[in-house]
């Protein structure tokens, strides 16, 4: 192994891995939102959100993120939809998120006792206040460790998007390995990388469960 | 049923209940419920479980949709379409078997969670109020404290200020004591009798007899959906006209 080579890896995989935590971070937070949505839909008493939305997350967790992509990235420009590989990138993402986001929050929701919806109503409190004040400040506590397993995992798979021109740690991998032809230094090194990154939220994760736990 | 209307004469009804009638899929737990509850009366349900009393309850604070029948409060129909519904709604407070309190919010927040977020009050305005009724429930000292380390008593104690913090103008205890420990019983029903001598409107399902024959103005029997008989408690418990009332209460009174 040629340690000298991978040292001079660090700094420009460094970039990389920065497009990787920046991609990964937004499409969570959009995710989250349309997560949220999604998830009020799917336990409406509406029979049309609650369809739609469950229609949507059949497709999007039935079909493989790489396909979902692809046909944004390349399928885009033939109805005239020309997206830049950064926007693509998290808009596939985002979407594919979300599917995975409204059931961790749908099944956090459903999780809470009945009874407290009911108190919340007896109170006079609206359905959108109850599930504001009551419902959904008790199961975003319960959300935490999911939602850190779908970060981790929506992190690794933002790899993929490095089939659609989008330049981030993966990508970079490939062209310095075409480069030199050293696989064994190259993968290595954006394997420590990926390693750091889920340690790291591994751990704001962790911290995250502890301090929103006080009163349970 | 003659000295009911004659204690209760001049005083008006706050809860009117006509021909009330609901049932889940095709078993029928409410069929012709007519009852009324007089403005500082305290009417206890009884009967044994599965005979309707708590979604009778339930009924009335729109927890169930009854499928037939109406309900009146202080003579206004409740219905959900009408634009009186919220108001009326507000005016009635639930307390419930498993207390059901927030349980990411202190007891000084639980209370005041009605007043800032219904009523939109100011949070110095509840925080004076919600002080005020823990105190009445004896519970000042354990403002801060979250309902995870309070014990199932104080838990009711503070579910019932919660109730009260709406200053609702009838009260529906659903089996207040039913999940406590048995020596937590006696201070929840402390908190209710002062209530009752304070003139709040009750109405109660409880297996609790000794509260019953000592704080109700009025004693309901329901069985099988129905309401069998009603009147006072000395009158039901001494000399109960009806049979299943008869047995129910030999099998509840040791």
């Amino acid at each position: 192994m040629d340690f000298a080579y991978m040292k001079s890896l660090m700094p420009i995989l460094g970039v990389g891995a920065v497009t990787t935590v920046e991609l990964t971070i937004l499409s969570v937070i959009f995710g989250t939102f349309i997560g949220l949505l999604l998830a009020l839909m799917k336990i409406s008493s509406n029979m049309i959100f609650s369809r739609a939305a469950g229609f949507y997350i059949y497709v999007m967790r039935g079909t493989p993120l790489l396909l979902q992509l692809f046909a944004i990235y390349y399928g885009g420009p033939s109805i005239g939809i020309n997206l830049p590989p950064f926007v693509a990138a998290v808009l596939g993402m985002s979407a594919n998120s979300a599917a995975y986001v409204a059931e961790i929050i749908r099944a956090g929701i459903q999780s809470i006792d009945r009874g407290q919806m009911e108190a919340a109503r007896a109170l006079g409190m609206t359905y959108g206040q109850a599930m504001r004040r009551i419902i959904l400040p008790q199961a975003y506590r319960r959300l935490i460790p999911p939602m850190g397993n779908e970060f981790i995992a929506l992190l690794k798979d933002s790899s993929l998007v490095s089939t659609i021109a989008m330049v981030e740690l993966m990508r970079v991998a490939q062209q310095m390995y075409a480069n030199s032809f050293k696989p064994i230094e190259v993968f290595t090194m954006a394997g420590i990388y990926y390693l750091m990154l889920t340690s790291i939220f591994t751990i704001i994760f962790g911290k995250m469960e502890r301090r929103f736990s006080v009163y349970e | 049923m003659n000295e009911v209307s004659a204690s209760s004469a001049g005083k008006a009804p706050a809860i009117s209940i006509k021909n009330l009638h609901k049932s889940f899929g095709s078993l029928k737990v409410l069929e012709d419920i007519n009852l009324t509850v007089f403005s500082g009366e305290v009417v206890v349900i009884i009967g044994p479980s599965g005979s309707g009393k708590s979604t009778l309850l339930r009924c009335i604070k729109n927890l169930e949709r009854p499928e037939r029948g109406a309900i009146f409060v202080e003579g206004r129909p409740l219905e959900a379409r009408s634009k009186s519904f919220k108001a009326l709604q507000q005016e009635i407070g639930m307390v419930f078997q498993h207390f059901n309190l927030f349980p990411h919010m202190t007891a000084l927040e639980n209370v005041m969670e009605g007043p800032v977020t219904v009523k939109k009050m100011q949070r110095k305005e509840a925080e004076g109020i919600a002080m005020d009724l823990l105190s009445r429930v004896g519970l000042a000292e354990k403002k801060d404290v979250y309902p995870s380390r309070l014990s199932g008593g104080q838990k009711q104690r503070v579910a019932i200020a919660r109730a009260l913090a709406m200053q609702p103008k009838v009260m529906l205890f659903d089996e207040p004591t039913s999940s406590l420990d048995p020596e937590l019983v006696g201070e929840v029903l402390s908190v209710m009798k002062n209530l009752a001598r304070e003139g709040m409107t009750m109405i109660v399902v409880t297996h609790e007899m000794g509260f019953a024959r000592e704080v109700a103005d009025r004693v309901v029997f329901m069985d099988g959906g129905r309401i069998l008989e009603e009147d006072v408690p000395l009158n039901i418990f001494r000399a109960p006209r009806h049979e299943r009332t008869k047995s129910f209460l030999e099998k509840i009174i040791v």
